[in-house]
């Protein structure tokens, strides 16, 4: 009689699974092109806009030109990485049914998502060395000072989580109703808009803005950006980045009741 | 009326029945496309109007001029979408062995595929509709004689320009079988692009936005004209933007010589 | 006058040659060399409207390749086809209106529909004069039992059902041809009849023409009279299924009931297949000794209770060609 061993917590298998993610992203050429591509023509294109508003009117206090276009371009060097459906897998497993195998391997379900998403991520971080390259070819990167930059890195970084953990919920509402896309495709939007990729979110209406920096998008964008083109001083440092790791905390919490509520239901229900 | 355009109006007025019972039967799932699309387009007027207000002028467009340019857009891409966008199936229909059951059939491929019963939601075009109107009393534009004959063959002569851009990246599908990424690319560019007057834009790329891919038809020189603005850029009267329907029917005829020479590829080298 | 002919057809497919490595890659940008693959060549088919041919092959055979050619989905590299008088690839939609077709493993029902609009739908695309169309309906709803789900979606239905629709879609319009491209593929035993009652009502009352594509031999020795067989491209056997079975069905089965147990079985001229209990199967060469001699022969050395035989099975007979390859076999009479 061959013994069974027990269950014992490795990381070795969801290091597989990542890599599994970098390999199946990989065979996507065309992806990767087209994803550069647009990358290029929409730093051109936020250079022209920048620039021509700029000619006709007065710049906002602390932002000139060069720092806009700056804050642009390493917004659009951000979103190479933050604008993928990181948890995409959990949501067609969840469509095909495949989520039923899923809970009968000896694996931690949701940390195979997360291995997955991550080895999606770090596939298309490394287009962000190509992208930088081929944007200095349009514009001018302001460069910070090495304080402020890792600033921003650990910044970035919180702000990666805030919007994987939204991800995460979104894509566990599939639990429940299957067709989601539109609301994914509406909260893109949102996020756009009030994440501060698009612009700063200094430009909203002074009577919105307490609201729309209260929101977990704008510690998606805005608030590394705002770090890295100075924008936000040193000395508030400590507040935003305690803001930032708060929006983590929550919506952690929140993406683990989504889960067991939503896991339940598939071991109750049968998928 | 010969047999063949007898029975292409017979099952064009079926396809169109199909339709509106699908759509009057999934009710919910028209409010939330209507949703996602008041978003979708709601977000980028949004973004407008935050930008705009802090950046009155550019190059002399203000915010009632660009809304107008919005709406005029919109309206002929809405009118593709609500009528053409089957097109967009086409690289699907390939892969699953669909097509060859529309060669099978005695009716011309593209008509086939654009009468393929699917879910077809006028909610663009009724938001698109109402936006314009809205546009054309807010920017103040002159409705004379001319705007009201001109207006709905520019919308007309738009679509077919989105039409033939359909139809180009529908017919590279008989080539490279897999044009998701691309048709997003394309669409997300277009929709970018157009939503700014195109004289910020450096030569290249105002020659190619009216002459390669005549985006600039679609909406700008016809708003230019309308909106009496001397400067359009290049070395062209904004009247020439009352040549959008001509331009339409050039391109979207261009576009289906190349759609049949990718079919007969198609047919001569198998899949 | 032959309502399908073609004559020395032939289908190349050019692909491009892969090299293998980084290096083939990148010469692979400077210079490119092709690869002609030779999927059907030199077939010669011709036949009578109101015929009913099974056109059956190994897997990449070129079966699908020829099926594609003569609906007018694929252009020819060389021969000619004449189907109802009509080039197919040149005139597609006049092509189009003549035939019919039923590919088992996709549907051409409207998925989200139910039944009824997909053949309204299809009533238009083929301009089916409206007292036309309900006589088919009529008809079709009788002999396949669609009245019951005419009005379900068509994703909500079992596989026989949708293949029955399929099948009356394929009909709607009186095509005087109709292609079925694996139609029997995963149904049930009584789907299956159902199905082949249908294809052989078609045949014989409408007098359409049918090509049968199948893996499934049962379906051909039930329904056709003659066999198309293509391997590699070319076509090895053109003619009557009985003449194969002649030809190649050299070995029958006999099967013996014993009266007694007996403990040794053996007998001469026939190989002992297996042995169960007092039943025994005799496998024995037709052309070295007949059934008649062959039961004698038992009979004399044991006492009997039953006798059955068993044919040659088309399965097995296309099996040893598949491997064999085809040659006429002479004629032998047995001993």
């Amino acid at each position: 009689m061959i013994a069974t061993r027990p269950y014992r917590f490795r990381l070795e298998p969801y290091i597989e699974f990542a890599k599994k993610a970098i390999a199946r992203e990989s065979t996507y050429r065309f992806e990767v092109f087209t994803s550069i591509g647009s990358f290029v023509v929409r730093v051109y294109l936020l250079r022209m806009v920048w620039t021509a508003l700029y000619a006709r009117n007065a710049a906002p206090e602390g932002l000139p030109l060069h720092a806009i276009i700056t804050y642009s371009t390493v917004a659009l060097l951000m979103g190479l990485v933050l604008d993928i459906d990181q948890t995409r897998l959990l949501h067609d497993h969840l469509h095909d049914g495949t989520i039923a195998t899923d809970f009968m391997k000896p694996i931690n379900v949701p940390l195979y998502f997360f291995s997955d998403g991550t080895g999606e991520v770090l596939f298309h971080a490394a287009l962000i060395f190509p992208a930088i390259l081929l944007s200095l070819f349009l514009v001018h990167i302001d460069v910070p000072s090495a304080f402020v930059l890792v600033m921003f890195l650990i910044s970035f970084i919180l702000g990666y989580f805030v919007g994987f953990f939204i991800n995460f919920i979104l894509n566990c509402i599939a639990f429940w109703t299957l067709e989601i896309s539109a609301a994914q495709l509406i909260l893109t939007w949102v996020t756009d808009l009030f994440g501060g990729e698009l612009f700063p979110l200094v430009f909203f209406p002074l009577a919105v803005q307490n609201i729309i920096f209260a929101l977990p998008f704008a510690a998606m964008f805005s608030t590394p950006l705002l770090i890295y083109v100075g924008q936000i001083r040193p000395e508030r440092y400590a507040e935003v980045i305690g803001v930032q790791v708060a929006w983590v905390v929550v919506l952690a919490g929140a993406s683990w009741v989504m889960w067991r509520f939503g896991a339940r239901r598939v071991v109750v229900q049968g998928g | 009326m010969s047999s063949t355009t007898r029975r292409m109006i017979g099952v064009y007025r079926q396809y169109w029945r199909i339709n509106v019972l699908t759509t009057l039967e999934y009710r919910e799932n028209f409010l939330m496309w209507f949703g996602f699309t008041f978003v979708y387009h709601g977000s980028a007027i949004a973004a407008l109007w935050v930008v705009l207000s802090r950046f009155p002028s550019m190059n002399g467009w203000d915010f009632r001029d660009m809304a107008f340019l919005y709406a005029l857009w919109m309206m002929g891409h809405a009118l593709h979408n609500t009528f053409f966008a089957a097109i967009g199936d086409v690289p699907e229909h390939i892969q699953d062995g669909e097509f060859d059951r529309i060669l099978v059939r005695p009716l011309n491929e593209l008509f086939q595929t654009i009468t393929m019963p699917g879910q077809i939601f006028p909610d663009e075009l009724i938001l698109a509709a109402s936006f314009f109107v809205f546009a054309t009393w807010y920017s103040g534009v002159h409705v004379g004689l001319l705007f009201i004959v001109m207006v709905p063959l520019i919308v007309i002569g738009g679509a077919l320009i989105d039409l033939a851009i359909s139809l180009v990246i529908a017919t590279t599908a008989f080539w490279f079988i897999r044009v998701d990424a691309l048709r997003w690319i394309v669409l997300q560019l277009e929709q970018e692009f157009t939503r700014y007057p195109i004289s910020i834009y450096s030569r290249g790329v105002k020659l190619m936005l009216a002459f390669v891919f005549p985006f600039a038809f679609m909406n700008y020189f016809p708003a230019a004209f309308f909106l009496h603005k001397t400067d359009t850029g290049l070395a062209l009267p904004a009247a020439v933007g009352l040549l959008t329907p001509l331009i339409g029917v050039v391109v979207a005829t261009l576009a289906y010589i190349f759609w049949r020479f990718g079919l007969n590829r198609y047919q001569g080298v198998g899949h | 006058m032959p309502i399908i002919r073609t004559r020395d057809l032939q289908k190349v497919f050019r692909s491009i040659k892969r090299r293998p490595g980084v290096g083939g890659a990148i010469s692979a940008l400077f210079s490119r060399e092709y690869e002609d693959k030779v999927a059907v060549s030199n077939v010669n088919v011709s036949l009578e409207a109101g015929e009913m041919v099974g056109y059956i092959g190994p897997n990449g055979a070129g079966k699908s390749t020829t099926i594609k050619m003569l609906t007018g989905i694929l252009v020819p590299t060389a021969g000619t086809i004449e189907v109802a008088g009509i080039v197919p690839h040149a005139h597609r939609q006049q092509n189009a209106v003549n035939i019919g077709v039923v590919f088992g493993q996709r549907s051409q029902l409207y998925w989200d529909l139910p039944l009824r609009e997909s053949f309204e739908l299809l009533r238009a695309i083929y301009d089916v004069p409206r007292d036309r169309y309900r006589e088919n309906m009529r008809e079709f709803a009788e002999i396949l039992d669609l009245e019951r789900f005419l009005d379900t979606p068509v994703r909500q239905l079992s596989l026989g059902e949708r293949m029955r629709g399929d099948f009356a879609a394929a009909m709607l319009h009186d095509p005087k041809i109709v292609y079925l491209d694996e139609p029997t593929i995963g149904l049930d035993v009584i789907a299956k009849e159902a199905i082949r009652d249908f294809i052989c009502r078609v045949n014989r009352e409408r007098g359409t023409t049918v090509i049968l594509t199948t893996h499934d031999l049962a379906d051909v020795e039930r329904l056709c009279e003659r066999i198309v067989l293509i391997d590699k491209g070319t076509v090895i056997y053109d003619g009557p299924i009985e003449r194969l079975r002649t030809e190649y069905g050299t070995h029958r089965t006999l099967i013996v009931n014993l009266a007694d147990s007996y403990p040794e079985f053996s007998i001469e001229g026939a190989d002992l297949e297996s042995r169960e209990q007092n039943s025994v199967r005799l496998r024995f060469d037709r052309r070295t000794i007949t059934a008649e001699a062959l039961i004698r022969r038992v009979t004399e050395r044991y006492s009997i209770t039953d006798v059955a035989i068993v044919e040659p099975d088309i399965e097995t007979i296309i099996r040893r060609i598949y491997v064999e390859g085809y040659s006429v076999q002479p004629a032998t009479s047995p001993a």
